[in-house]
């Protein structure tokens, strides 16, 4: 059953089509995989469905309910996470605090916010060391976010996505600017989190996107070109096309 | 008791013996004032420069009340703190529609506008002249035309509002806020209303001016028009710098720093803000921190040098 759906998604800046006609459906408990190349609209159809900024024309169905146009604060309190393509975290913060920032933002209660003292809300506690030691940086946990390196910042912009406890989780390129070593690590970590929460997932590296998904979604020029299971995917032409830029098909 | 708290009393105590109670009864409640500006300045890397709409907003009605209905000194501390938060949430609500430059423009120019207001309705502030004649009323027997009375009574209130400061800041908004310094995108995509957040740290830190703003009038006995004004706005940023933004206690050890050059220099020298434009660069080019970062750095020095000596 689809947990999350497009309907004839689109966004335009001036003349720009950046999402045109994107219909998407991503089935509950999956690891759909979003692909295509620079500048095909990927992280715009993130933006529109975490709120970023509102679509030109279509709908957004979360959970049987149209969220089209829910602003981005609001988007995190229905269930759904996202992370950022550039590491996005608080960096004076302590890795602690930077997971636990996302953790009171998604708990059950907000009491005592302005006078309680931030160490009295053991639930989010809890789920901020969750979150950290899923991602394996609970012996980190008191260092501060601008002073580790590039590849555990990654982890942690993961992190941050997990705290809020969500039921889908956006990935927009888990893996950018990782080392082969720590994608190979990235790729464990996000098979591990798979089944536990539904994943859409925009990446570039093919490798990790034909070992992962359960389905792809093709983007070229703002629109869904093809559709299907990895085999498939790998043998259509039109991607192919799209991909080598009409040479080898 | 930790050794803030101790440096804290013992200023307390000593503070009216070295200048005149007046100056350092001047000094805390430019302290409390501090504080309020801190919260936006330091911990939600908001640089308002309009903080003198509450502070004198509240001046002139809780001191028009006193002079004109003999309200008593707490409710009259009540209404400025009111009057505080209720024209920061009128100010704040146009000003966080913007950021950067645009909200800064917006802060100053609405202090602007409260300003000319207050020039011109000259019947009830009195324009240029101020007004004058606000009471310092007793209460309960406690005579505060007694400056050194009037003295202790600001050093407590001070004392509570850097506690009810501390607990706020110790507190999830205090994070959030911080949380929103750091990083405003990705504060309102982990579900935070950074907008109504922004607005609720301006209403608290006008609520903090407008107490500090009732008890200037009351300490003088005039609210003069440059309580509102952008001077005054300049003088609570340029404080809280020196003493350190973002520290807890920067703002108070700034308005000590600040007040007290500006009393005991403007009498020997009149090109005194100079002094003070002096230490401004030193704080913004070596310590960015202010005195607190200072003197921190000053202690880490220190040890290594014990510690080196030690091994000699």
């Amino acid at each position: 059953m689809a947990i999350l759906e497009t309907k004839s998604l689109s966004k335009s800046f001036g003349a720009l089509a950046a999402v045109k006609d994107v219909s998407l459906s991503i089935a509950a408990g999956s690891l759909h995989s979003i692909i295509g190349p620079n500048g095909a609209g990927k992280t715009t159809l993130f933006n529109l469905l975490t709120g970023t900024f509102p679509p030109t024309s279509g709908r957004i169905i979360f959970n049987q309910k149209d969220i089209t146009g829910t602003p981005a604060n609001h988007i995190a309190h229905l269930g759904l996470a996202r992370s950022f393509q550039r590491t996005n975290v608080f960096p004076a913060f302590s890795l602690f605090d930077n997971v636990w920032v996302a953790a009171f933002a998604c708990g059950s209660s907000w009491k005592g916010l302005v006078w309680r003292k931030t160490d009295r809300y053991p639930e989010a506690a809890e789920r901020a060391r969750q979150a950290l030691s899923d991602v394996g940086l609970e012996k980190k946990s008191h260092q501060l976010a601008r002073e580790i390196s590039h590849g555990e910042q990654r982890q942690l912009e993961l992190a941050i996505a997990l705290a809020a406890a969500p039921r889908v989780l956006l990935l927009d390129e888990p893996a950018a600017g990782l080392s082969p070593e720590e994608t190979r690590r990235m790729v464990a970590l996000v098979r591990s989190l798979k089944g536990r929460y539904t994943i859409v997932l925009i990446e570039h590296k093919m490798d990790i996107i034909m070992s992962v998904s359960d389905r792809i979604s093709v983007m070229h020029f703002g629109s869904l070109i093809a559709e299907g299971a990895p085999e498939e995917i790998q043998r259509n032409a039109e991607v192919r096309r799209a991909y080598l830029g009409g040479i080898a098909a | 008791m930790n050794r803030a708290t101790i440096a804290i009393l013992l200023a307390v105590v000593l503070l009216p013996f070295v200048v005149r109670p007046v100056i350092a009864a001047e000094i805390w409640l430019f302290a409390i004032f501090g504080l309020g500006l801190n919260l936006l300045l330091g911990y939600t890397g908001l640089l308002s420069f309009g903080q003198s709409t509450f502070f004198g907003s509240a001046a002139y009605v809780a001191g028009w009340l006193l002079k004109h209905y003999a309200i008593n000194v707490f409710f009259a501390l009540g209404i400025g703190i009111g009057v505080g938060a209720l024209s920061a949430l009128l100010v704040g609500y146009l000003c966080v529609q913007r950021s950067g430059l645009y909200f800064i423009m917006l802060t100053f120019a609405l202090n602007q506008l409260f300003f000319f207001i207050a020039y011109q309705w000259t019947s009830v502030t009195g324009g240029e002249d101020g007004m004058p004649g606000v009471p310092r009323p007793a209460f309960l027997g406690l005579d505060f035309k007694d400056p050194m009375l009037y003295y202790a009574f600001v050093s407590v209130l001070k004392k509570k509002s850097l506690w009810v400061m501390k607990r706020i800041v110790e507190s999830p908004l205090g994070r959030i806020l911080q949380a929103i310094r750091e990083n405003e995108v990705r504060a309102e995509a982990v579900g935070y209303n950074v907008a109504r957040f922004k607005l609720l740290a301006f209403v608290i830190g006008g609520a903090f001016s407008g107490l500090a703003g009732v008890l200037y009038a009351m300490l003088f006995g005039i609210v003069p028009l440059e309580a509102i004004g952008f001077v005054t706005s300049g003088n609570v940023v340029f404080a809280t710098l020196i003493g350190g933004s973002g520290s807890l206690y920067g703002p108070i050890i700034g308005s000590f720093v600040f007040i007290w050059l500006s009393e005991s220099m403007s009498v020997v020298w009149v090109r005194w803000p100079l002094l003070l434009g002096v230490a401004f660069v030193i704080v913004v080019l070596f310590f960015r921190g202010g005195v607190v970062e200072a003197w921190s750095r000053l202690g880490d020095k220190v040890r290594l040098w014990q510690s080196s000596r030690q091994k000699a």
